[in-house]
């Protein structure tokens, strides 16, 4: 099962010096740069860009949770 | 050559030492005598033909998943490394590996993979028993697949995402009625047949939990659930999901001896000291009590106790607290007497399971065997 390698939502693509960096490479000042969260009251998707406000557009709903990663992750069943 | 049995004891005698003593607070007689040098003039040597001619097997209950018997005449020590093969070294199939891709739902991953290793899963018997093979972890380093072949990998998958049911009304308070897969079960798993797979484990011999409403998880609307799973064949040792028995146990053959008559309201307060079954009442024949010296003089049409079946008694002890059955009656065990209780979990037929147990032990001999001889050369 190959793992596919996990890529930072960017507008951009990703560069050489992104993977180099690992999964946490994604801290990068570009204002284009959207992120999915998940709201917690209506469980809806919301995407904020970098300086917009913290809250869910449907429910105005102040608590956002960060998505799932969406690798493979593998556990032993013990 | 071993002495002759010319001394051989009397049936009381060969009683007095195959019985354990259960006392009001203590336990007495716990250990067999009948080795070697232990009584002079005896043979106590073990010979395979005494063995034979002492042995013997009844079955009481015999199903699938439940099977109880008795074997008579065998040592503590043979006994317990059945009861000990079977739980712990007689391998079963069992998920071994779970590649979560999303979790949705409030059971955390590590739990969920848990949770999912304990579910006893059944397929055909051939292929599990013979067709299957040991599995082999991959080094450090290693491809993690390097070893995963159809002959040692069985792959599953679970897929199950909750929704609004939209047929449903709208004040359902009843998740099960208002969403759909509200409940992931154990039957929400799909077997994967990989290569030769098919061969063994199609139709109804397809690799399937053997309890299909084991609860996995629940979820509400959007959650979801998407795994893979890897089942490997393993043993108890390892870990206890692949203990083939839910319980396997043996207890002695518990003994009630009464020794003096117990009679009328005495012998139905006797009677409730025990299980039901244990302990029967008849009434005293006019012979009985015509005999002097029985204990029944006088007392003939009264009830008296009489020992039933023993079988079903849990030796509570109760019996022996009241002052009223004081010297008049003996509890013991039958020590050479195994009441085996075997609950399979399905991957084995419990019956099947003990003659496996036995078929390992036998390995095992041969394997000291060989030892020994290299010892000696």
């Amino acid at each position: 099962m190959p793992r596919e390698e996990y890529q930072v939502p960017t507008a951009t693509g990703a560069s050489a010096s992104a993977i180099s960096r690992g999964a946490t490479g994604g801290e990068r000042h570009d204002s284009r740069a959207v992120m999915t969260y998940i709201c917690g009251d209506c469980g809806g998707n919301v995407t904020l860009s970098k300086d917009a406000l913290v809250a869910c557009p449907h429910c105005a709903g102040r608590v956002l949770y960060k998505e799932r990663t969406k690798r493979m992750v593998q556990f032993e069943a013990r | 050559m071993a002495p002759s049995r010319h001394s051989a004891p009397s049936e009381e005698e060969q009683l007095r030492r195959n019985t354990v003593g259960i006392n009001k607070e203590t336990v007495s007689n716990v250990s067999s005598t009948d080795f070697p040098g232990h009584f002079p003039g005896e043979d106590h040597a073990f010979s395979i033909d005494r063995f034979k001619s002492a042995f013997s097997v009844q079955f009481h209950r015999n199903e699938p998943n439940d099977a109880s018997f008795s074997l008579v005449g065998i040592d503590a020590s043979l006994a317990n490394a059945f009861r000990r093969i079977l739980i712990a070294e007689i391998p079963t199939l069992a998920i071994e590996d779970v590649y979560i891709e999303n979790n949705t739902s409030v059971i955390q991953d590590e739990v969920l993979a848990h949770r999912l290793g304990l579910i006893p899963f059944n397929g055909g018997r051939e292929g599990i028993h013979n067709f299957l093979k040991w599995y082999k972890k991959p080094e450090a380093g290693e491809d993690p697949y390097a070893n995963s072949f159809d002959w040692n990998t069985v792959r599953l998958e679970l897929n199950v995402t909750c929704t609004v049911n939209p047929d449903a009304s709208p004040t359902e308070t009843d998740p099960l009625k208002a969403y759909n897969h509200a409940h992931v079960y154990a039957k929400d798993i799909v077997f994967v047949p990989t290569g030769r797979q098919v061969e063994y484990f199609s139709g109804e011999n397809a690799i399937a939990p053997v309890n299909p409403d084991i609860l996995i998880a629940k979820l509400r609307p959007k959650q979801s659930i998407n795994l893979a799973m890897h089942m490997h064949k393993g043993i108890g040792a390892d870990h206890s999901k692949f203990s083939p028995v839910a319980t396997a146990s043996y207890r002695l053959l518990p003994l009630i001896n009464i020794t003096r008559p117990i009679i009328g309201a005495d012998a139905e307060k006797f009677q409730r000291c025990f299980p039901e079954g244990v302990i029967g009442l008849e009434k005293i024949s006019r012979e009985e009590a015509s005999r002097p010296g029985s204990g029944y003089e006088g007392h003939a049409g009264e009830l008296k106790a009489v020992v039933k079946d023993t079988m079903k008694d849990t030796v509570s002890r109760e019996a022996l607290r009241h002052p009223e059955f004081e010297g008049k009656v003996k509890l013991g065990r039958r020590r050479d007497h195994f009441i085996f209780s075997i609950e399979s979990t399905g991957q084995w037929d419990s019956d099947e399971l003990f003659l496996e147990a036995v078929k390992h032990l036998k390995l095992k001999c041969k394997k000291l065997e060989q030892q020994v001889i290299n010892m000696v050369q």
